[in-house]
């Protein structure tokens, strides 16, 4: 990544400090890969929560207590007494035959947490296994790295397994349940989304040592509660296809350049803290800010990104049809607004060659609802 | 979805208000529903926290688990709801018509909750009190696996289009209002009301935004928000777990009832606004072949309450192959038959269809109503045709067999051509029953030169598929060692009787 791009970027976000990628937010990299915002705000390192309610759009996104503590419960629970549990699931569940396991706790380094000396010390211990030498078989909390946009991410799966199958595994451990052999599809997407970041970037690792890539298995260990129990369960979750996914989106991220490029010169989505992190920027010039950077909404952000509240809220006064969703959306081709539709559905806009045959059906079901509320047979 | 109603969210969204879906309700409402509220612990998978559950507005009990993760406390909970619920089913088990083995009750009952998540949230509670023992020690009172047993059923049945035993009234007002917002936003109870039928004094706008704001209008759940969990639940659980742990029964008390308070603050909103949603609902008329699906929903409620009379076990935890295809043949044909009914009864789901060219509307411009034809069996036989000038964009082909809801019951149809004529369509249809035995046919029975007449595909009668018997599956196909019958029988092992975290 040349300079330039990196100052327009550091100028983007402005005084705030700098919040690095993690697994959560490459994986939602992949809800709406298209969005500018979201790619600069991400690629800045701007902080999304504190620009959307400082925009007047607070975030939708808060965690209960409950599920951070049962979360905990569990993954402490699962690792227990070296992993004793997990040892068991995976004999029994997975059927796979382990060698005598070596538990490697990397949590911290001889009482020392930072994420560089974790990460030197997982570095060290991942290759020796990788090269056949040192007995250890599961890693507790490895630090990874991974360079996104020029900059140094650090992730930290749950797990590393090693030599099921020979190779590496990447174990996430998630309290939802796995009920009766099924668990919701879209919770487990979202962890084999996370575990995918944690795959790229334990191959970046071993590449760096010049070891083959193949060494880290496209299967992720999904460990979760077995049904309504605190007992664990596991399965094996093949994540090949997203693994593809994310690394097209790392690289899009890489050409960040090109979008950057469109941003008008001096925009910046800086709150100006002071001491107390309040922000002292007047928030119409911030909303006035972010207005200029082209979104793509879809009802499915509120799921995902911090500022769907802020983007729905434009889209509103846009009169935009990604207000109601892809389904309404795909009925009307190219059209973007509801006003546009409206014109159209009345005739009273002209349709270029390439809607006529959409502003026919238009028009056509606009007469039939016309003929239905006339006859006022509903309520 | 077709453009017309695509079209309607549009209209809506422009008009700020709801818009008509639908000309009737297609799903029956009964006179005496029983609404659950369900509420569940964030993170715990289908841990009960609460639920409000009663038959009328006025009569609503609140049943609350003050530790949610105290396996005794859930199952005096589930005990609790249960017998309310068993009750209520109950009270339908009496009147049948019709003769012995094949005699069915008159009337069903019909389980109402907020949102699609309260579906999940009892499917959960059933799987939890199905399997449960009544004996041995962790004996749990007997209305518990029968409540498991009826709430499965429950959720079987409501994946089945048209049924109406268990509903979401989310989906009951999406149905027949379009909104200015997406499916997901739809599925929040206060926000669809915010568009159908907002507060006095608030616009749709207002209402939109207090619809989010769960300190003005909490989630309908099953989750409560995190925020209160956070500020107003954690610590009341916790105040609950001290006076508990030092055994005073003030402290305690008071600790239990400061709980139910809060939350009674959480749920009540939601509760009044599922009755507004139903007399709502009430408001719009019956669509007339409701009336037959609810027939059916009685045929399997009978089916399922004799089951329950003769001891049957609880249903298996996952389907054999055999079973998997034969509910999903089943599902199918029944979205099939659902969407048919609704199109003939409802001119606004025809409109619908219409628009799509899976259905047409016109005048009937030529009829040869004398015409005839000599069968195989050297029968003459009436076979008018009729032309049928539409302006709609049909898509049917030659051979489609029709129905019209403008004709006689049994009319029937089978189109002979279809050809463009400047901008509009000219359909030749040849009728082919309805029209009463002799070679003329009955008056009225053919239609009319000038007269308006709909038509839509018949999805006609076919037969059961058939699958084969449960012993003759090859291995291939057969249940894992996961699912063999008797396995319901047994309850499960003492590890996963532990349901909690605590004790
Ligand atoms: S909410 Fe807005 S910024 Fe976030 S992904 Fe959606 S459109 Fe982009």
């Amino acid at each position: 990544m040349n300079a330039p791009v990196d100052e327009r970027l550091a100028a983007l976000r402005g005084s705030a400090k700098r919040l690095d990628y993690n697994a959560r937010s490459l994986a939602a990299l992949q809800n709406n890969p298209r969005c500018t915002l979201r790619a600069l705000l991400d690629a800045s390192g701007s902080d999304k929560a504190a620009i959307a309610a400082h925009a007047g759009h607070p975030s939708p996104f808060g965690q209960s207590v409950f599920a951070l503590a049962r979360g905990n419960a569990f993954e402490t629970m699962v690792k227990d007494n070296g992993c004793a549990e997990l040892v068991r699931v995976l004999r029994e569940t997975l059927q796979l035959t382990l060698p005598e396991v070596g538990y490697e706790d990397l949590n911290n380094v001889g009482g020392d947490g930072r994420a560089a000396v974790r990460h030197d010390r997982t570095a060290q211990v991942l290759l020796q296994a990788a090269r056949g030498d040192g007995d250890g078989t599961l890693f507790d909390h490895p630090m990874l790295r991974l360079r996104v946009g020029g900059h140094e991410a650090f992730l930290e799966p749950d797990l590393v397994a090693f030599r099921i199958d020979g190779r590496f595994h990447i174990v996430e451990i998630k309290s939802f349940p796995i009920l009766d052999g099924q668990a919701d599809p879209t919770q487990v997407r979202a962890a084999t989304t996370q575990a995918c970041a944690y795959i790229i970037a334990l191959r970046d690792l071993l590449a760096r040592a010049g070891i083959d890539g193949q060494a880290v298995s496209d299967t992720v260990v999904l460990v979760a509660p077995k049904d309504f129990t605190n007992r664990p369960t596991a399965a094996f979750v093949d994540a090949r296809k997203q693994v593809a996914a994310l690394s097209r989106q790392l690289s899009r991220i890489e050409r960040i350049g090109d979008l950057v490029d469109l941003v008008p010169e001096g925009l910046t989505f800086d709150l100006d803290l002071d001491e107390e992190q309040r922000p002292r920027r007047p928030a119409g010039e911030l909303t006035a800010s972010l207005d200029r950077v082209l979104v793509t909404y879809r009802p499915d952000c509120l799921n995902h990104c911090e500022m769907a509240f802020y983007c729905r809220s434009r889209a509103r006064a846009e009169a935009s049809l990604d207000v109601l969703g892809p389904v309404v959306r795909e009925q009307f081709g190219g059209i973007d607004t509801t006003t546009m539709v409206m014109g159209l559905a009345h005739g009273e806009l002209q349709p270029s060659e390439a809607q006529s045959e959409m502003a026919d059906a238009l028009r056509h079901a606009a007469r039939l609802r016309a003929e239905l509320e006339g006859l006022g047979g509903a309520a | 979805m077709s453009i017309l109603s695509a079209l309607a969210h549009v209209q809506a969204m422009e008009s700020m208000r709801a818009v008509p879906l639908t000309e009737y309700r297609h799903r029956r409402l009964s006179g005496r529903p029983l609404v659950i509220v369900p509420l569940a612990m964030a993170g715990e998978a289908g841990a009960p926290l609460a639920a409000m559950v009663g038959s009328s507005r006025r009569t609503g009990t609140l049943l609350v688990v003050p530790q949610p993760r105290n396996r005794d406390q859930r199952f005096a909970f589930a005990a609790g709801l249960g017998r309310i619920v068993v009750d209520y089913i109950d009270s339908f088990r009496h009147n049948r018509r019709g003769e012995d083995e094949r005699s069915l009750y008159t009337d069903a009952p019909q389980v109402l909750v907020p949102n699609p998540g309260g579906v999940k949230a009892l499917a959960d509670l059933g799987r939890m009190c199905r399997f449960r023992s009544t004996s041995g020690p962790h004996a749990v009172p007997d209305v518990v696996p029968e409540f498991g047993m009826w709430l499965t059923f429950l959720v079987d049945r409501a994946e089945q289009a048209g049924t109406s035993l268990l509903l979401p009234v989310t989906r009951m007002l999406a149905e027949h209002w379009a909104t200015g917002q997406s499916t997901l936003e739809d599925q929040n109870l206060a926000s669809l009301m915010a568009w159908i039928s907002p507060p006095a004094g608030l616009s749709v706008e207002q209402a939109m935004a207090e619809a989010e704001n769960p300190d003005v209008c909490p989630p309908a759940g099953p989750t409560t928000s995190p925020e209160f969990d956070n500020r107003d639940l954690a610590p009341a659980i916790r105040r609950f777990d001290t006076a508990r742990a030092l055994g005073d029964p003030r402290a305690l008390a008071t600790a239990e009832s400061d709980l139910r308070e809060l939350i009674a603050g959480q749920i009540q909103p939601t509760w009044r606004m599922v009755w507004e949603a139903i007399s709502l609902l009430r408001s719009v008329r019956e669509a007339p072949q409701t009336a037959r699906r609810f027939e059916r929903d009685c045929a399997a409620f009978t089916r399922y309450s004799d089951d329950r009379d003769a001891g049957g076990l609880p249903q298996r935890k996952r389907d054999t192959a055999i079973s998997a295809a034969r509910r999903l043949s089943r599902l199918e044909r029944a979205l099939a038959d659902f969407e048919s009914e609704t199109a003939f009864d409802d001119r606004f789901v025809r409109a619908d269809r219409r628009s799509a060219g899976e259905a047409f509307a016109g005048t009937v411009v030529e009829t040869e109503s004398g015409r005839t034809v000599t069968t195989a069996k050297n029968r003459r036989v009436p076979r008018p045709r009729v032309t049928v000038r539409t302006e709609d964009p049909v898509r049917l082909v030659a051979d489609t067999r029709l129905i019209s809801p403008s004709m006689p019951a049994g009319h029937k149809a089978v189109i002979v051509s279809v050809l463009p004529d400047g901008d509009a369509t000219l359909v030749v249809v040849e009728v082919t029953g309805g029209m009463g035995r002799s070679v003329a046919p009955k008056p009225g029975t053919v239609p009319e030169l000038g007269q308006s007449i709909d038509y839509l595909p018949d999805p006609g009668w076919r037969p059961e598929p058939r699958f084969p018997a449960s012993d003759h599956t090859p291995w291939t196909h057969s249940a894992g060692p996961d699912g063999p019958d008797i396995e319901s029988a047994v309850p499960e092992d003492a590890a996963a009787e532990e349901w909690g975290n605590d004790d």
